[in-house]
Formats: C-alpha cells, sequence, structure tokens
C-alpha cells in the first residue's frame, strides 16, 4: 500500500438545494502530483475549495495524514502543513513583492507580537528571498506586487504558499489567463516543487497536465468518473466521451 | 508638492520630529484650549485610523470608546476619588474593555454591515449611560471631573494654567504616538496590512483574521480610551453626547479629512477641522453646513485627504 | 383584572405595529438601496427628517394632509434623485465605503439647511381632524391615527408589491438587486434604473418622516437616532431582503413597545439588544444570504 497523504470520503457541498459535489471518495498518495481535470461545471472548484478548506463540506469527510481535519478553520491549514494557491490570483497589492512572502513567512513565526521590531528579524527576509528565488522572482523583490505581471504575480502566489513549508500543496488552475510562454515557465516550477512535495493540481487544460501528472482524477457533474494514471484515463472509454468529445466539437 | 529628500528624511525621524512639534505647537495657536482640543481629537482619531486605515475596517461606533475612556476616568475620580494618573490608566482601559465587548459582536461581521453594527452597538452604550444616571449623571453629564493640581515625581504641577496642561496632555500624546509607532512596525503590523490588502490570503498564510481584527479593535480601544480620559480632564465634565454617534461621525470625518493610514493625518485633520469649526463659527451659528459641504467635497475630490495628498505629490 | 392586562397588553402590540410601521417604510428603503446600489444611505435619517418639513412647508402653502401623503415623497425623491444623479454616482466602483461617507456629509447639510430655514426648535405638527381621537378596535379605544399609519403602510407595501411584480420596471430591479451584472449585459440603461430606485428610497423614507410627525413632532434632529434603528431593522431583517425588513421592522417596533409597558427605561437598549441576540444566533439577520456578512 502506498502511504496517502490526503483522502476524501463521500464529500458533497449544497448550495442551497444546488447539489455542486457528490460523494467524492478519493486517495492522493504522498509525493505524487495529482491532475483533478474535468469540463467547465464538473464541481473541480468546489472539490478544490473543500479540500483546500475555503468551506466545509456539507457531507463526508476530509482525511489528511491519518487525521480528520473536517471543519478545520481556513487559517489552521497553513500550520497542518497545507498551502494553497487561488483560482483568480490573490497577493496582497499594496506591498512589494519581498515584504509579500516575508508576511507569508512571518505566518510561522509571530503573529500577535506588537512590540518587536519587524526589522529585527532578519531570518525573516533571508527565508522570503530565498523563497523568491525558488519561484524566479528576485529580480523583482522591490517591486509592488500590484503591479506585475499576471504570471510573475502567480508565481508570488505560489512562493507564499511555500512559505509555510506545506508538506501538501494545492493549486488551483495555476496557469489561469497566461500567455503560452507565461504558462511554460509555470508548468516548468510545477515539475520542479513536485519534485521535493505532494501537489495536488486543478486544471481545465487536460492536455497540459497529462504529461506531468502521475495520478488523474475526471470530475463531472459533481461526480467522479475515473481516476488512474494518465495512460488509463486516455484509454478510458467514458472520459473520452463526456470530456475529450465535447472538448473537440 | 514637498520635495522628497526633506519628506524622506521627515519619515526617518517622525517620533522625533512630531514631539519637536508637540513642544512649539501651542506657541503657535491663539488659544492654548484649542491646541489641548486639537491633541485629544488627534489621538482619538489616530486610534480610529488604526482601524479604518491600517485595517480598512470603517466603524462607525468609536464614540463608545472614547466616552468609556471619558466615563470611565470621570467615574474613577468622582466616585472613587482616585488620583488623576489612575482615572488616565482607567479612561484607557475602560476604551478597550468597551472595545472588546463590542468588538466580540460587531467582528463577526464585516465591510459595510461593521459600520451599522458599530454604529447600533455604541448607540446601545449611548442610551446605557443615558439611562444610569447615578453613575453618569445622564443628560447632565458627568460633572466635577475637577483636578487643579495634579502630583508627578515629587511635583505638584498646576494642571490650571493653560501651557502647563498641554504639556501634560502632550505627554501622553506623544508616548501614544511611540507605543503606535511600535505597533506599526511590528509583525502584527504586519499582519495588519496583510489583513486589509487581502483578506484569504491572509487566512492562508495562517493568519485568523477574525482574531488579528478584534485585537486591534481592542487596542484601538485604548487609545481611544486615553483620549476619552484626557478629554474629561480637560473639560472637567463628560457631557453625555460624547457618547452620541455623532461623535462618532467627527471622528470619521477628520480622520478622511486628515488623510487615512497616514501616521500624522490623524492629527492634521483634527487641527483643520477645529480650527475651521472655530474660525466658521466666529461668523455663523451654522458651521455645521460648512462641515458637512467641506466633508463631501473631500470624499469627492480628495478621498486622501490633506496630508495623504501632500505625500502622493511627492510620489508623482 | 387579568382580562384589563390582556387588553393592554394587545393594545400596545397595536402600538407597537403603529411604531414598527414607520421602521418598516424606512428599512424598505433602506434595504432596496443597498440591495440595488450596494449604497448605505446614512443620509436616510435626514430624508425622513425632510419628509416631515417638507410636509409642514407643504401644509403652510395650502395642501391638505392627504395632498402631502403624495407629494411629500414625491418633492424628497426628487431630492434624492438630484443626490444621486450629482454626488453619489461619481462614487461607485470607489469602493462601498465612499457612498457611506458621502451620504454622511449629506446628513449635515441637510439637517443644517433645515434649520436655517425652519429654526432649531422643534414644531409641532397636527394630526388631520379626520384622524384625531380615538377608534374602538373591540378591545378597547386605540388612537385613530394609529391605526390609519398601520393602513397606510400596508397600502404602500401591496403598492410596492405590485411595482415590483408586475411591472417591467419591477422586474429589472429584482433581477438588479440579485446581480447588477445580467441587468447591463441585458442592455438596460442600469444608471436609469438606480436614479429610480434611489428616487423610490428617500421617497420612502419621507413618508416614514411625514407619518411620524403627528406623533412626535418635528425637529432638525428626529432622524438622527431613528437612522441607527433603521440600521438594526436592516440588520435584523437581513440586508437587502425586503421581506425581512417588513417582519424586523414590525417585530422591532413591537419589542420596543412591550419593553416600554414593562420597563420603560429599558425600551431604547431592548432594540439593541434585540441585534446582538441575532447577530450572536444569526449573523447574516432572517432573510440574507449566509457568507454576506462574515
Amino acid at each position: 500500500m502506498t502511504d496517502v497523504i490526503l483522502r476524501t470520503e463521500a464529500v458533497g457541498k449544497n448550495f442551497g438545494k444546488f447539489r455542486a459535489l457528490g460523494g467524492v471518495s478519493a486517495s492522493f498518495p504522498r509525493g505524487a502530483l495529482t491532475s483533478i481535470i474535468g469540463p467547465n461545471g464538473a464541481g473541480k472548484s468546489t472539490y478544490f475549495n473543500l479540500i483546500s478548506g475555503a468551506f466545509a463540506p456539507s457531507s463526508g469527510k476530509i482525511v489528511f495524514e491519518g487525521r480528520d481535519i473536517t471543519g478545520t478553520a481556513q487559517h489552521h491549514y497553513a500550520k497542518l502543513g497545507i498551502a494553497k494557491s487561488f483560482q483568480i490570483t490573490t497577493v496582497f497589492p499594496q506591498i512589494t513583492t519581498l515584504e509579500n512572502v516575508r508576511i507569508a513567512v512571518q505566518a510561522l513565526v509571530s503573529r500577535y507580537n506588537v512590540w518587536r521590531p519587524r526589522a529585527a528579524m532578519a531570518e525573516l527576509v533571508e527565508t522570503a528571498g530565498a523563497l523568491l528565488n525558488t519561484v524566479g522572482l528576485w529580480d523583482r523583490r522591490e517591486r509592488i506586487a500590484g503591479t506585475l505581471a499576471h504570471g510573475e504575480q502567480r508565481a508570488l502566489e505560489i512562493a507564499m504558499a511555500l512559505a509555510s513549508r506545506p508538506r501538501l500543496l494545492l493549486l488551483d488552475e495555476p496557469t489561469a489567463g497566461m500567455s503560452p510562454e507565461e504558462t511554460r515557465s509555470m508548468m516548468d516550477l510545477i515539475v520542479k516543487l513536485a519534485g521535493e512535495r505532494t501537489v495536488i493540481l486543478v486544471e481545465h487544460k487536460m492536455k497540459l497536465v497529462m504529461g506531468i501528472s502521475d495520478r488523474l482524477l475526471v470530475l463531472h457533474h459533481g461526480e467522479l468518473l475515473a481516476e488512474g494514471t494518465p495512460d488509463e484515463i486516455r484509454r478510458d472509454e467514458t472520459v473520452k466521451r463526456v470530456y475529450l468529445g465535447q472538448r473537440e466539437h | 508638492m514637498l520635495p522628497p529628500n526633506f519628506v524622506a528624511t521627515c519619515k526617518r525621524h517622525r517620533v522625533v520630529l512630531s514631539i519637536a512639534f508637540l513642544i512649539v505647537f501651542p506657541l503657535l495657536m491663539p488659544f492654548k484650549a484649542i491646541a489641548v482640543n486639537i491633541l485629544i481629537y488627534g489621538l482619538f482619531a489616530l486610534g480610529f485610523n488604526l482601524m479604518f486605515g491600517t485595517l480598512g475596517l470603517l466603524s462607525f461606533g468609536h464614540a463608545a470608546l472614547f466616552g468609556a475612556g471619558a466615563y470611565a476616568c470621570g467615574i474613577a475620580i468622582v466616585h472613587f476619588g482616585a488620583p488623576w494618573w489612575a482615572g488616565i490608566l482607567g479612561g484607557t482601559l475602560g476604551g478597550m474593555a468597551i472595545a472588546a465587548l463590542i468588538g466580540a459582536l460587531a467582528i463577526r461581521t464585516r465591510g459595510i454591515y461593521f459600520a451599522m453594527v458599530t454604529l447600533a452597538l455604541s448607540q446601545c452604550v449611548y442610551f446605557l449611560a443615558y439611562q444610569a444616571t447615578a453613575w453618569t449623571g445622564g443628560e447632565n453629564g458627568l460633572r466635577g471631573v475637577e483636578l487643579s493640581r495634579i502630583a508627578a515625581f515629587g511635583h505638584s504641577i498646576n494642571f490650571v494654567d493653560p501651557l502647563t496642561r498641554y504639556y501634560v496632555v502632550a505627554f501622553f500624546v506623544a508616548l501614544a504616538l511611540f507605543i503606535l509607532s511600535r505597533i506599526l512596525a511590528s509583525p502584527f503590523g504586519a499582519v495588519l496590512e496583510a489583513v486589509r490588502e487581502n483578506e484569504a490570503r491572509a487566512r492562508a498564510c495562517g493568519y485568523d483574521v477574525r482574531a488579528t481584527r478584534f485585537m486591534a479593535f481592542v487596542i484601538s480601544g485604548g487609545f481611544c480610551g486615553l483620549a476619552g480620559a484626557l478629554q474629561a480632564l480637560h473639560l472637567s465634565i463628560v457631557p453625555i453626547e460624547t457618547l452620541y454617534y455623532q461623535t462618532s461621525g467627527l471622528v470619521v470625518m477628520m480622520a478622511l479629512l486628515g488623510g487615512m493610514g497616514t501616521f500624522f493625518g490623524p492629527f492634521v485633520g483634527a487641527g483643520v477641522f477645529l480650527l475651521l469649526e472655530n474660525l466658521v463659527s466666529l461668523w455663523t451659528v451654522h458651521w455645521q453646513l460648512f462641515v458637512g459641504a467641506a466633508f463631501v467635497a473631500c470624499v469627492l475630490f480628495f478621498p486622501r485627504g490633506i496630508w495623504g495628498t501632500l505625500l502622493m505629490g511627492r510620489a508623482k | 383584572m387579568e382580562g384589563l392586562s390582556l387588553d393592554l397588553v394587545v393594545l400596545q402590540l397595536f402600538t407597537g405595529l403603529a411604531l414598527g410601521a414607520i421602521y418598516v417604510l424606512l428599512a424598505l428603503g433602506m434595504s432596496l438601496l443597498f440591495g440595488m446600489l450596494t449604497v448605505v444611505n446614512f443620509a436616510h435619517g435626514a430624508f425622513y427628517m425632510l419628509g416631515a418639513y417638507v410636509g409642514i412647508m407643504l401644509l403652510g402653502v395650502g395642501f391638505n394632509f392627504w395632498l402631502c401623503l403624495l407629494f411629500v415623497p414625491l418633492v424628497v425623491g426628487s431630492v434624492g434623485l438630484l443626490c444621486e444623479r450629482f454626488l453619489i454616482r461619481r462614487l461607485y466602483g470607489r469602493g462601498i465605503d465612499y457612498p457611506l461617507l458621502l451620504t454622511f456629509g449629506l446628513s449635515y447639510i441637510m439637517v443644517e439647511c433645515v434649520r436655517i430655514v425652519f429654526g432649531t426648535t422643534g414644531l409641532q405638527f397636527d394630526t388631520p381632524d379626520a384622524l384625531v381621537g380615538a377608534t374602538d378596535i373591540g378591545i378597547g379605544y386605540f388612537p385613530t391615527y394609529r391605526l390609519f399609519v398601520i393602513a397606510v403602510t400596508f397600502v404602500v407595501l401591496g403598492l410596492l408589491w405590485l411595482f415590483l411584480e408586475r411591472t417591467p420596471y419591477g422586474l429589472i430591479i429584482r433581477a438588479g438587486a440579485r446581480d447588477p451584472q445580467i441587468v447591463r449585459i441585458l442592455g438596460i440603461d442600469v444608471a436609469r434604473v438606480w436614479l429610480v430606485v434611489f428616487g423610490i428610497g428617500t421617497g420612502l423614507a419621507a413618508l416614514a418622516g411625514l407619518l411620524a410627525a403627528p406623533l412626535q413632532g418635528a425637529s432638525p434632529e428626529m432622524g438622527n437616532s431613528i437612522l441607527a434603528e433603521a440600521f438594526v431593522v436592516t440588520v435584523v431583517g437581513g440586508m437587502g431582503s425586503l421581506v425581512g425588513a417588513v417582519i424586523a421592522g414590525l417585530l422591532v417596533g413591537v419589542v420596543v413597545a412591550m419593553t416600554s409597558l414593562l420597563a420603560p427605561e429599558m425600551a431604547q437598549v431592548s432594540i439593541f439588544a434585540l441585534m446582538a441576540v441575532v447577530l450572536l444566533i444569526r449573523p447574516q439577520g432572517f432573510f440574507g444570504r449566509a457568507g454576506l456578512m462574515s
């Protein structure tokens, strides 16, 4: 049996009377890059929001490293070892790039200290700088985050997610709205990150993730349609019919 | 508008400069009483600005924090015969206590609701104080917060002398400025900015947004409570209107006029507002018309306020 | 003895409904403005006050009370239209706090203008002759004018319902309250709809002020404390919900009336205690959408 880092047991979500996600049960092996794919409205984002703690499921259970984390408040996720990037870019727009990451790093160390000068905590700046290096934004450290290019902001977001030293990194459509060039460097970055930790990726464009994923989960109409290696998914007749078929026409 | 080097230098030494300014300020004012008022309301606006400018939450209930400070100080001195410093300490703690009560409820809401709920809760405090005549004097206000001499470090100081009174108040304002400056430069100060800039991201980083807001509200209550206590000592009376929501409106205006989110903005705003009020009320009783118009103009044309616009002029 | 006190309670209930009717009109306007324009109108109390004074003015030039009921909302609503068109409209898209601050400033101007024209002391507002006295409502005599206030409010509610449900304009407003984007996509002149909504909202506030004037007189400050009470009603009912505004308005009125019966000095505080309880149990209010508040 491989080591499972995250498991969902029949998690579902209702918005009023609308059932956005039926009970989805799935396991994510540690160290793997798993992609969640599916056509628009398949429930990918809902599923992502449930496992990343943006809101609690209406039914079912989420288990992280053997511990039931269903309904845990969002701000505890960083401490658990789970970090995420949002579908819509979310950085602190009026603060410098370096300070963005420094604030993210600080969350591990100090949240309510009102007296110690920030300037005295040089080690945080160092860590933040190293993270910026990892995502290739060191040159941009003094820029105000809101003025960065779209692709750069997404990379910055990932640097901020890495600040909590997560064992599980969740990425929601990291290449949405990117130019082909930006997409390529982002995919390179994801592959690099996946070498060191577990990554779960939600992606709309199936072609992008086929080559890099260890495993794929296909959602359709709020249900789990298929799961397996890229090859298995490629051969799966149902997937072809509802997903590939739809995109080809 | 201002030469960049000058502004940069000012920023670096803002505490020293503030203190220097506080020392010279009363000598520039026609009446010392106005100078004291500007300091007290500036401090009040400073506390308010921590919520609105730094954290991005508009409170319309800050009258309750200011008033709680004033009443706590007044009650300590009138009913318990407390020494002056205990009154000031009591006022600061009183402001924080009411802030904790209101905050516990109000931080359950956000954005526009926060403004409405804080306003409603502060009105609740107003009506309670109105009814508790035995403690607060009700409609007539709490009278007799008289203080003619204060003892400090073995000396007895004449608090009736306007200039002495000014420097006593200025001492506490300088202390508050120093503390605020530390808070803004602290890790918690960074969290405040983060929460204002992007709540969801702050949460994902691991910050408890509600707890942060609550704590900021209580700290804000401390500054406002201190301002209220000084006001009670300065006026020798706590009028019931101190708690009315128009007082909250007043501090919103001052902070916006000066420039929210800037360090000195609140004092600039309080100064301009009070001087304007004094000038206009010399030739018409309807000064509120001008205050309202100035405020509307400020919202429409100078959303960054006077100080904020000056700073922006430099950035261009 | 027991029967008498029950009658007293029922009569007080009616008093509460009459007071609640005023709250309903205020909160309806406020909810409409918020739901549609996401503007929290801090001048709502001032428009309420203006309603009473425009009534006094119109009575002074020979109108009767019945005509006032029609013309006061029209006149004050027009003032509201002007404010929206020339001031508030500039602030859309600049953050939710700015219209709030602007309307707060406006309330200062309006109150001071009324002080200049009508003086700083309050004025008496006579109950129209036809409505003076009391009517037997089975369990006892109840002031006719208060019954009238309740009746007018229900008529206004009916008209508003017809307008929103049965006219094309109403359809647009309801759609816009749900999602302004859709209305824009449909190619409707949203600016015009907003203008109309602002007129209706402020007109309703003015009607409330006019109806309240015979009960408590008119003073430039009469809108000040009622603003906070109207906020409570909107928060309790759920922001932007018209049904919530009606139910919460009546409820708050009844709670105030009942508290004044039992512990008169706590009547004012009871409003806010009610809000505190609602916030603790159901932060989004009775009919508010969850998640909007926190």
